[in-house]
């Protein structure tokens, strides 16, 4: 029973941080259409910035200021450059290699700054562990899925209540008109990704001190980050957050049952099953295309 | 289409002729080869490597080098992963045509050359990597010595000292899913079944794991109070962190994964954890490894013995060299099967032990030249890893 | 003249490989030139997937992985030797090959990329989780030398081996690009709805591309664990697979030339890298960076692009001899004379709330001229949408010559003899105008696939027939002047030309025109007035949808009309033309038509 609990509450920790980067590629694609591949890698910069800060002898909080900032500008220039160019209608992939491609070189050159090895981040909510039923978790590990659903429901109120969010919409609908209408669309573009960035960044940050920090620590979570958001339906963020919490759950169940190679075959063969079944995802909306 | 498939044959042509270089020669070089990790999470095990090697080829050219040629190292990184071991010993052997080849820090890529190292017959020198079969592989002739420890010996070792220290006799072990913990576990359990024992419980995880907790209470359950690790920093951490999150502190002795920054990684966590080595640059050295230390510092810019991780790894590596030299001297020539009939001959005293002689034919477990009696005892304190004598947790051995 | 030239390239090909191992300086470096051929054939492979079908992939190491370890498994516990082993490793890849081509069905682009990165990481995670059968991530050593039939082949034997199955797997997927097949998954890549409508089964077209990229992947997975004597999943990650990848785009995808040279240097590439990993890994990401953003045809895409600026080729055919287009528009083999007749009766169609057809009932007479028209939002679109199979109606059904049709695919429905034009042009933009039009002769082929791979006799036969209908009928719509322009260059009114030659080409009984007029000059009207009584004079039946009224007026036989998605009328023209709900419908209240009238 025990077990079960503790598989339930690790799942949710580890949840909410696939949670979080599925966050990141909705806000992208709430607005682009589009969404950086290598979304995996501003998680990655937030954490090794704010360490290389650190050793800098930066004070804990300017670090982390800094690495935010960074990771956003990064998720702005990439979509400006990699992105933008490559996204001109709704049925081009060039984006997914662009930044494919963005990322790999950036894992290569941060690897070769920072090392190969996995580095601590210190932080108060895991010096100890607290015990729920028996089962052992430390408080920054039930952080994140609490984050996670703020990111959610404050992003969710933004794209209904503000202008700003209402524009992002009308911007994935349909640019031209969204431009007729006056929205500067290159601007929401830019605001969605340098947005998902920073909070990329920000996710980063907040999970280094369970994971550690590495270079290749983006590859993995992007990955499975993108696939929670197509689970979920990358349409809609309660879903993408309901999916990576399950999944979450899913992947310590099947770790503790059986081993940690077949969490990795359980998961992504559940993400293909699911594509096949609802293409647009558990949660998201289906969409007609006239001849 | 046409005209330019022309244009592009030529073009392919030219290129393929120009990658493959023209150049022949039939004595080796006097160069040793060096696959090692030098990326990837375990890079501090290759660069042990490396600097050890380094160190004693230049007091070798110091001195005239072997049989009037200098050596040089030559470097290629495998990142850990066996095929590229594997591709670097026919590169070293066949490209660079080397004389020997110095093995790296993962046990896996050992095990992976051994098939090529004897199919083209170039003597192979181990430095860290403990695989059991990675020498005694049952070839004949075996190409594969190693100047390191041996797991079958590490493991008997490890379970003697994990029996003293448990009070509740029950010892359990977790040990990575590669070619060195699935290697490892067998050994284990044959050294537990000689003290008459068995394991209350023995789990696997795999590398990048960050969530052993699974693990952890299956072994807490079994009542374990003495666990064995055959685990690398990076997920030693993370067992660590589990059993912290569990509340369980059991003793823990581990082979010499856990020699690189779980210290940093793990913080007050690794307090404790004894780690098993061949060799400590910690605490009170002697001479002749003090004037090494020396040259280490001021080759590499290291400040403190305990910016040198793996530690282990450069003396053996240091002393693979020093064994490897003696061995073409005594060959009189750089040739691969005279060099490896030399290396029988050969006496050392070398850092780690004093050889004597290094190995022996006529005992297949004798390729490997340290013996359990060299293996010494170090302890995580404070984010230093000590000789045990020198840590608090000295007194219960 | 085009064969001769190719004939001499794969010739200088089958010398340089010939050469090669004379120039090699040592066993390693020949070992480095095997595994650049083992390379070369995924490479040629996935080019069919990628370059062709223009489908990404992301998981080719674990078709590759499939290969290896078949071949390792069955040869260290099964003494399977290369033959036998390499006939079980394609079979095992062929079938997750076509696997693969099932999401393209559901899913699009971005989702489909993910579904091969995903499979590629199953694979990749079952050869760590398995260890029984694969070794884990130990892996699988000690692979006996490769032998066949007993023949020991080491060294320079396996060398002869991969070099002979490296040119063999260049021909044949060299000759299935200049084949019907490889005309279909170009078509299928640049427009799936023009496919379709020329009778190209979309989703066996992508499994036929899946199947020959898993093919090819899986045997050369076999020949590397043969050379390599060991395995393990190290071989194929991720990274392997971007690898993999970048070998075809950044030579040229489409190109056979282009794999050969992205694969030799990405072969070599490692090996210049082999100071540090990280190295390898960036070099990776630069030039997938380099082909997005400077070389999006890859080193040798751009290199015969930038060849034929400085050597054009010829823009427009001879078309002085050619046959007359009554024979053309025949097919030879099924004779059926005359056109056919389309049935459709009750035809509803609903989107949500919005009934977009309500109880349609039309008959296309044979050789009838026979228009559609109705004023916007009528359901026009929705019905020709609906008969050529794209929508599928609620309820009611319709039949040509009495075979039922509702309920079937576009791409059958075009099979039974039914062509049609599109109201947006839908060309294959990239094909050349010739090209476009052979794509539509693509249902009166009958060679396969192994008459495809080694050109044989009937092959050469058919494809010369289909070139001398595809020039009969650039006469016919008077584009002889552009027949090797790329289709999408052509001004727009020649475009509309061309989708009606690409839709004669498959001998059609029926042929629906949708909206031809549009966007058209008053002189090119005149010129499709003319064309479309040609048309019907050979015996082809034709629905027109059209708003010209004048053309309707000339050219139709009977005009049946729509208004929201109800049938008000349908005789001949000149009862339609004064039919007062007609005129209400297009006009608004009679009243303000008596006005305009008086």
């Amino acid at each position: 029973m025990q077990a079960v609990v503790q598989y339930v509450l690790s799942g949710l920790a580890i949840g909410g941080i696939y949670a979080l980067v599925a966050l990141g590629f909705h806000i992208m694609w709430s607005a682009a259409r589009a969404v950086n591949f290598a979304h995996g890698d501003t998680l990655m910069l937030g954490a090794v910035l704010t360490i290389m800060g650190i050793d800098a002898g930066l004070p804990l909080s300017i670090a982390v200021a800094v690495s935010i900032a960074a990771s956003c500008l990064f998720g702005v220039l990439l979509e400006r450059f990699a992105v933008r160019p490559f996204a001109k209608t709704s049925a081009s992939i060039g984006w997914m290699l662009t930044t494919i491609a963005v990322g790999i070189m950036l894992e290569a050159l941060v690897t070769m700054r920072f090392g190969g090895f996995s580095r601590a981040l210190p932080s108060p909510g895991v010096t100890h562990a607290i015990s729920i039923f028996g089962a052992g978790v430390y408080p920054q590990e039930l952080l994140i899925p609490v984050v996670a659903i703020l990111i959610m429901v404050g992003f969710g109120w933004v794209r209904r209540r503000t202008l700003i969010g209402r524009a992002m919409q009308a911007v994935s609908f349909d640019r031209s008109a969204a431009a007729l209408m006056g929205i500067n669309v290159n601007a929401i573009f830019a605001l969605s990704f340098g947005l998902a960035a920073a909070l990329g960044g920000a996710a980063g940050i907040l999970v280094a001190p369970v994971t550690q920090a590495s270079a290749t620590m983006g590859l993995i979570l992007g990955l499975k980050g993108f696939a929670v958001a197509i689970i979920g339906g990358i349409t809609s963020a309660p879903g993408v957050v309901i999916a990576g919490l399950g999944f979450g759950i899913l992947e310590k169940f099947v770790e503790g049952y059986i081993s940690t190679a077949a969490r990795e075959i359980i998961g992504f063969s559940v993400t293909i099953l699911v594509l096949l079944i609802f293409p647009q995802g558990l949660f998201g909306k289906r969409e007609v295309f006239k001849v | 289409m046409s005209d330019n498939r022309k244009a592009s044959i030529y073009l392919a042509a030219i290129i393929a002729a120009a990658s493959i270089s023209a150049s022949a020669s039939a004595q080796q070089e006097p160069c040793i080869g060096n696959s090692v990790a030098l990326t990837g999470p375990a890079a501090f095990g290759g660069l042990a490597v490396k600097y050890g090697a380094e160190v004693a080829i230049d007091e070798i050219n110091e001195k005239g080098g072997v049989l009037g040629k200098k050596l040089s190292l030559i470097q290629y990184d495998d990142a850990g992963a066996p095929p590229r071991g594997v591709d670097n010993v026919r590169r070293i052997a066949l490209s660079d045509k080397c004389v020997a080849i110095l093995g790296g820090y993962h046990s896996t890529v050992g095990l992976a050359q051994v098939d090529a190292v004897n199919e083209i017959g170039i003597p192979w020198i181990g430095t860290t990597g403990a695989n059991t079969k990675i020498i005694e592989n049952g070839k004949s002739p075996n190409y594969m010595f190693r100047v390191s420890m041996k797991d079958k010996w590490v493991a008997q070792y490890l379970a003697d000292q994990a029996l003293k220290i448990s009070k509740s006799g029950k010892v359990a072990i977790m040990f990575e899913n590669t070619g060195w913990g699935n290697g490892a576990i067998g050994d284990f359990k044959a050294g537990m079944g000689a003290k008459g024992k068995e394991a209350s419980a023995a789990e696997t995880f795999n590398w990048a794991d960050q969530d052993m907790t699974a693990q952890v209470i299956r072994i807490r359950d079994s009542g374990a109070d003495t666990v064995v690790l055959f685990a690398l920093d990076r997920e030693g951490n993370q067992i660590l962190r589990s059993m912290d999150k569990l509340g369980y502190k059991p003793t823990i002795v581990s082979a010499w994964g856990l020699a690189g920054n779980l210290g940093e990684l793990a913080g007050p966590l690794a307090n404790g954890v004894r780690v098993i080595q061949t060799y400590s640059w910690m605490g009170d050295m002697s001479p002749k490894g003090k004037a090494i230390w020396e040259k280490i510092q001021k080759k590499y810019g290291l400040k403190d013995p305990s910016e040198l991780k793996m530690g282990s790894a450069t003396a053996n590596s240091y002393d693979a060299v020093y064994i490897l030299a003696k061995a073409i001297e005594k060959a009189g020539a750089y040739d691969w099967k005279k060099v490896r009939d030399a290396l029988y001959t050969v006496e050392l005293q070398g850092l780690v032990a004093n050889y004597k002689p290094a190995f022996d034919a006529s005992n297949p477990e004798r390729q490997d030249a340290i013996l359990p009696e060299n293996y010494q005892m170090t302890a995580w304190s404070d984010g230093k890893l000590l000789p045990i004598a020198q840590t608090p947790y000295g007194k219960s051995q | 003249m085009r064969d001769r030239s190719t004939y001499f390239g794969f010739a200088l090909f089958a010398v340089f490989l010939a050469l090669v191992p004379l120039t090699a300086a040592n066993e390693y470096s020949l070992r480095l030139f095997m595994i650049f051929f083992i390379y070369a054939v995924i490479a040629l492979g996935l080019n069919v997937l990628v370059g062709l079908a223009g489908l990404i992939s992301l998981g080719q190491a674990g078709l590759f992985a499939l290969g290896s370890y078949a071949g390792a498994i069955l040869s260290t516990r099964a003494g399977f030797d290369l033959v036998t082993s390499s006939i079980v490793a394609i079979l095992i890849s062929s079938v997750f090959g076509a696997l693969l081509a099932y999401p393209t069905v559901r899913v699009r682009g971005v989702y489909l990329a993910v579904i091969t990165i995903a499979f590629g990481l199953i694979v990749e995670n079952i050869a760590i989780e398995l260890q029984s059968l694969t070794g884990g991530t130990t892996g699988i050593s000690g692979i006996p030398k490769p032998s066949a039939f007993g023949i020991s082949l080491l060294g320079m034997r396996y060398y002869w081996v991969l070099a002979f199955i490296l040119f063999f797997v260049a021909l044949v997927t060299h000759n299935l690009k200049r084949s019907k097949y490889g005309r279909a998954m170009l078509a299928v890549s640049q427009s799936e709805t023009a496919a379709q409508s020329v009778g190209l089964n979309v989703t066996s077209i992508r499994t036929l591309a899946f199947v020959v990229s898993a093919g090819t992947a899986g045997l050369a997975g076999v020949l590397y664990a043969f050379l390599n004597s060991y395995i393990s999943p190290d071989i194929f990650t991720f990274s392997d697979s971007v690898r993999f990848l970048l070998m075809v785009i950044f030579g040229g995808a489409g190109t056979t030339t282009g794999s050969l040279i992205g694969a030799l240097i990405l072969t070599y590439l490692p090996e210049y890298l082999q100071q540090l990993q990280y190295w390898q890994k960036f070099a990776y990401g630069l030039l997938l960076a380099v082909v997005m953003f400077v070389l999006p045809l890859g080193v040798f895409g751009t290199f015969a692009e930038v060849f034929r600026r400085f050597r054009p080729q010829a823009r427009s055919a001879d078309v002085t001899n050619v046959l007359p287009v009554e024979d053309a528009v025949r097919d030879q083999k099924s004779g059926a004379p005359g056109g056919a007749e389309l049935a459709a009766s009750g035809l509803t169609v609903r989107f949500g709330g919005l009934t977009a057809l309500n109880n349609v009932a039309l008959k296309v007479r044979p050789a009838e001229i026979h228009a559609l028209i109705g004023p916007n939002g009528a359901g026009k679109s929705t019905f020709v949408n609906t008969v050529t199979g794209f929508y599928q109606p609620d309820s009611g059904h319709f039949d040509i010559d009495g075979a039922k049709l509702n309920g079937q695919a576009p791409h059958t429905i075009a099979r039974k003899g039914f062509a049609r034009t599109f109201q947006n042009t839908e060309l294959f933009g990239e094909l050349s105008v010739m090209e476009n039009i052979m794509v539509g002769y693509q249902r009166r082929f009958t060679y396969n696939f192994l008459d495809a791979a080694i050109r044989s006799p009937r092959f050469n036969r058919q494809e010369d027939e289909c070139k001398t209908v595809a020039l009969s009928l650039l006469a016919f719509v008077h584009l002889a002047d552009y027949a090797h322009e790329r289709a999408r260059f052509l001004p727009f009114g020649l475009q509309r030309r061309l989708e009606i030659a690409r839709a004669l080409a498959a001998a059609p009984r029926l042929l629906l025109l949708d909206e031809p007029a549009a966007g058209l000059t008053t002189q090119e009207i005149e010129d499709l007035d003319g064309m479309i009584r040609r048309i019907a004079s050979l015996g082809i039946s034709i629905l027109l949808i059209e708003h010209h009224v004048d053309l309707i007026m000339s050219v139709a036989d009977r005009v049946t009309v729509l208004d929201y998605g109800v049938v008000i009328a349908s005789d001949v023209p000149p009862v339609i033309q004064d039919n007062p709900r007609v005129v209400e419908a297009y006009f608004g209240t009679p009243a303000i038509t008596a006005r305009v009238a008086s």
